[in-house]
């Protein structure tokens, strides 16, 4: 199983409602759905660790809580800069989710 | 001992008498007199007035060292460690679900960690109920600080209780302001003492009363740890400067 976070993207959630309203005019079932899904989570997580390339830094002003559960670490954190060579963005709070990348290659 | 205190007390007056702000600064060591032994030449006594003659300047210069002379050595504790038994069996995946700033890897470490920012400190909470707070600077916050912890874990709906809460480790540090000559302790003091400058620059000093340990360093660090309380820790380092008083280096 592929971590299935990515379905909260932009493209993730374009395609869920592209897939539910194939599904509402009945041209395929909720279970070919449920497998374009799982494709999609195998195919992004392939993608994401493999092709891409780019860059970007940031920095936070405070790390407000933090959590470890499940090999996951959840950082709140408060007045962040990205930095992307001379893009900078400012966000008053952000929420990181990190799951582990090494060791669910499957 | 009585000898030292009067010798403490001379200290004392002597730079209340040469003060002109009529000791206010001087209230902290003070407090480290008992008051019987201060003679009826009191602070109070002088007339406020009196000293305006010396220069602000002349009085700042003077008084660090006074202040040193006149208290002795004192030991700034820097970690305490404390447990606290909750007397109930606790669902750490839980605990660690529900609160923020918790780390809980099972196949690392059996326990979770959580830290609070005030005041500052970091609890391993255990399943059998234990907790135990390190981190903080002093005893009154290291009970606050399990209180805090408890009263947490007793937010998430566990019936917890507060017992045995245990002061188990506190450890100082001091700066004797003189170099001291570490074989020549060692050889003296042998049976206390182990000192291995290959291994380890400090000279490790068993104390065994009070029962702590004290790592020496050639430039008059000292390093008190394994004391139970505050009281242990300043024995141990009014013993230990008597002691280094004699190997200081020439």
């Amino acid at each position: 199983m592929s971590y299935q976070s990515y379905r909260g993207t932009t493209l993730g959630n374009t395609l869920q409602e592209s897939l539910d309203e194939l599904m509402q005019y009945g041209s395929i079932t909720p279970q070919i759905a449920f497998k374009v899904l799982l494709q999609f989570d195998k195919a992004i997580n392939n993608a994401l660790a493999t092709r891409v390339k780019s860059r970007l830094t940031f920095k936070a002003g405070k790390l407000n809580t933090y959590r470890f559960c499940d090999n996951v670490w959840t950082f709140m954190l408060n007045d962040v800069e990205f930095r992307e060579v001379q893009e900078v963005a400012r966000v008053d709070k952000v929420k990181i989710v990190a799951c582990d990348g090494k060791s669910d290659k499957n | 001992m009585a000898s030292a205190v009067e010798d403490r007390a001379h200290y004392s007056l002597d730079t209340l008498e040469k003060s002109p702000t009529k000791g206010n600064t001087f209230n902290p060591d003070a407090s480290r007199i008992p008051s019987a032994v201060i003679p009826s030449t009191s602070p109070k006594d002088q007339p406020c007035s009196s000293s305006t003659n010396a220069t602000p300047q002349a009085v700042i210069s003077y008084v660090p060292p006074a202040l040193n002379i006149d208290s002795g050595p004192v030991p700034t504790v820097q970690n305490v460690v404390s447990t606290v038994n909750t007397s109930c069996t606790l669902d750490l995946r839980k605990i660690n679900f529900y609160t923020r700033n918790s780390e809980y890897n099972p196949s690392r470490f059996c326990g979770i960690v959580m830290r609070l920012r005030e005041p500052r400190a970091t609890a391993l909470i255990f399943s059998s109920g234990k907790i135990v707070t390190t981190g903080t600077k002093h005893e009154s916050s290291a009970l606050l600080a399990s209180r805090k912890f408890v009263r947490i874990i007793q937010k998430l709906g566990f019936n917890v209780k507060f017992q045995n809460f245990k002061i188990h480790n506190m450890v100082s540090t001091c700066d004797l302001r003189f170099p001291i000559r570490l074989e020549n302790l060692n050889q003296v003091h042998g049976q206390f003492s182990s000192y291995e400058p290959e291994l380890f620059p400090a000279l490790i000093y068993r104390m065994v009363k009070p029962r702590v340990v004290l790592l020496i360093f050639v430039n008059g660090k000292v390093v008190i740890t394994g004391a139970k309380s505050r009281e242990e820790t300043q024995e141990a380092l009014d013993n230990i400067h008597k002691v280094l008083k004699s190997f200081r280096k020439s």
